[in-house]
């Protein structure tokens, strides 16, 4: 008898096939954060326009993409569109007519509507006073959101963005219902041929867990980077331990330390 | 209205009005500043010191009058704002420094952008005004790890990088510590001495007395009055002007 839930010799076996299926996840989540991220840019102009008629459809398509499931989403997109005459015949069936195409598209654009109030809300977390500052220096509107507006919203929105990506891979175990073999497709059928209900879905999820911590490994070292603004630097760093040093046999008392852009309030 | 713009005059302004909805924060206000002069601002709360000294370099559009600066008509079209940014720094209370680039990349970038200087030409000049303004041991810090008045003399610094002719102060050492203000309007002054014309919304009446060839008081949106720095503070002609002295000097 095996203690263990888990069956060694299945997990091992099945290592090869649910390798296969995290590709595809990877894949089916890689694609669609690339071309949500890109469709993103142009739909959080448009939301911030101040003209109404390029703001109003950049925000139904939000409230849109945001509020359908992305199950039904896909549902759409893959039974929906073959149902269009004019389409099945048109050059963009290579796109819909493959289960993959229509899956990158759907979670495109549902990757892009929430990430476009993941742009606007970083941007709009740019003090207004820097913008202003470098406008004054005669710094060019584009060359302000590419150097001073982008670098700073990235620092702001790192958290919310690092949320969405965590979120939308594990999202994709869904793709299974339009015939892709991911890594839970891959788990499901090792299960349906070994009947064993917790080897292949507890290695699967080993291997989600491992992927989203990669990804999450990343955020860090990338937060940590953009923050290095912040950071305290060695020779400080040691100044203040020999600081501590210095009153031994005192209670050391940590002085306040001033983090961040430390600012009066605006009266 | 004269074609050929005079070359000894800085800034000129007439009839300049500024609305906000229905609240007139200017109107009709008429300044005329001769080159490498240095005009004090000061009045009121509220009196529209700020908003008059932002529509110099358009950060703030005006709604009627004309502004020329540095021969330069300020019209709505986006190139003569360029050309006018160009030519004229700006320093703010709070001083707006970029929080993600040190104190030399944050004089880097206007004439990197702008005037197209590579690296080292970029650096060498930074680290130029760094010097001016005492900083040249801190270029490479960033400025979470700065004073206030540090903060202050970087924005100073990278302002100059762009060796405008024009400098526009708005309360630069109000959002100060009492210890740093001095630091700050020490440069200012090192600064007023170099020639370049200055315009600054200050309090420090100190510094208006050793520094302004003129000061200015603004009061709802107008010029109450305006002089010469000694007969501004010691004979103010209007019963405005003496109110307000009486009680910023207690
Ligand atoms: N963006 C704005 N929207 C609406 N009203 C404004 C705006 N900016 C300024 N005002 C109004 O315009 C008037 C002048 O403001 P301004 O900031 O120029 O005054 P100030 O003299 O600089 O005052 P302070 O000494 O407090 O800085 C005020 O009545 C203010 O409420
Ligand atoms: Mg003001």
């Amino acid at each position: 008898m095996n203690a263990l839930p888990v069956d060694l010799a299945l997990a091992w076996d099945s290592l090869p096939a649910l390798l296969r299926g995290l590709q595809v996840t990877v894949l089916i989540t890689a694609l669609p954060l690339v071309f949500g991220l890109a469709l993103a840019f142009p739909l959080c102009f448009a939301r911030m326009s101040p003209r109404r008629w390029l703001a109003l459809p950049a925000e139904l398509f939000v409230v849109f993409f945001r509020g359908a499931p992305v199950l039904i989403l896909l549902y759409l997109v893959y039974y929906g569109f073959g149902q269009i005459k004019a389409l099945r015949e048109g050059p963009l069936w290579v796109l819909f007519g493959s289960a993959f195409g229509c899956a990158i598209l759907a979670f495109s654009l549902n990757h892009a509507a929430y990430m476009v109030e993941v742009l606007r809300g970083s941007l709009n977390a740019v003090p207004h006073g820097i913008v202003e500052a470098s406008e004054a220096l005669g710094i060019s509107r584009r060359n302000v959101f590419i150097w001073v507006k982008m670098p700073l919203a990235i620092r702001y929105g790192l958290k919310a963005y690092q949320n969405e990506v965590v979120s939308f891979t594990k999202g994709t175990a869904i793709v299974s219902v339009v015939t892709i073999t991911d890594l839970t497709a891959v788990a499901n059928s090792i299960f349906e041929q070994t009947y064993d209900p917790f080897t292949p879905i507890l290695c699967a999820a080993a291997l989600y867990w491992a992927f989203v911590n990669v990804l999450r490994i990343g955020f860090d070292l990338w937060g940590r980077w953009l923050d290095r603004h912040n950071a305290v630097p060695p020779q400080e760093q040691a100044q203040q331990r020999a600081a501590v040093a210095a009153s031994a046999g005192e209670i050391p008392v940590p002085a306040p330390r001033r983090r961040s852009g430390f600012r009066r309030p605006v009266l | 209205m004269t074609a050929v713009p005079d070359p000894g005059i800085a800034v000129s302004v007439t009839g300049l009005v500024k609305r906000y909805g229905d609240h007139a924060a200017l109107c009709g206000v008429d300044l005329e500043v001769r080159r490498g002069e240095k005009i004090v601002i000061c009045g009121p709360s509220g009196s529209g010191k700020s908003t008059f000294i932002r529509c110099l370099n358009a950060l703030e559009r005006h709604d009627a009058g004309r502004i020329v600066v540095n021969g330069i008509e300020l019209t709505g079209d986006e190139g003569t704002v360029q050309d006018v940014r160009q030519e004229v720094g700006m320093v703010f209370q709070h001083f707006n420094l970029f929080p993600h680039l040190t104190a030399l990349e944050n004089c880097m970038l206007a004439p990197r952008l702008n005037r197209g200087l590579g690296k080292a030409q970029a650096q060498a000049l930074a680290m130029k005004h760094l010097e001016r303004v005492h900083l040249a041991d801190h270029a490479g810090k960033y400025p979470s790890r700065l004073s206030g008045g540090q903060q202050q003399r970087v924005a100073i610094a990278r302002a100059l990088c762009m060796e405008p002719r024009i400098l526009l102060f708005d309360e630069p050492t109000s959002a100060l510590d009492p210890e740093m203000v001095k630091e700050v309007l020490a440069v200012m002054e090192e600064l007023a001495a170099s020639g370049v014309t200055m315009l600054c919304v200050t309090h420090e009446m100190g510094f208006a007395r050793r520094v302004a060839d003129r000061c200015v008081f603004m009061d709802r949106g107008a010029i109450v009055e305006s002089g010469e720095a000694a007969r501004f503070f010691d004979a103010p002609a209007s019963e405005r002007l003496r109110g307000f002295l009486a009680q910023i000097l207690h």
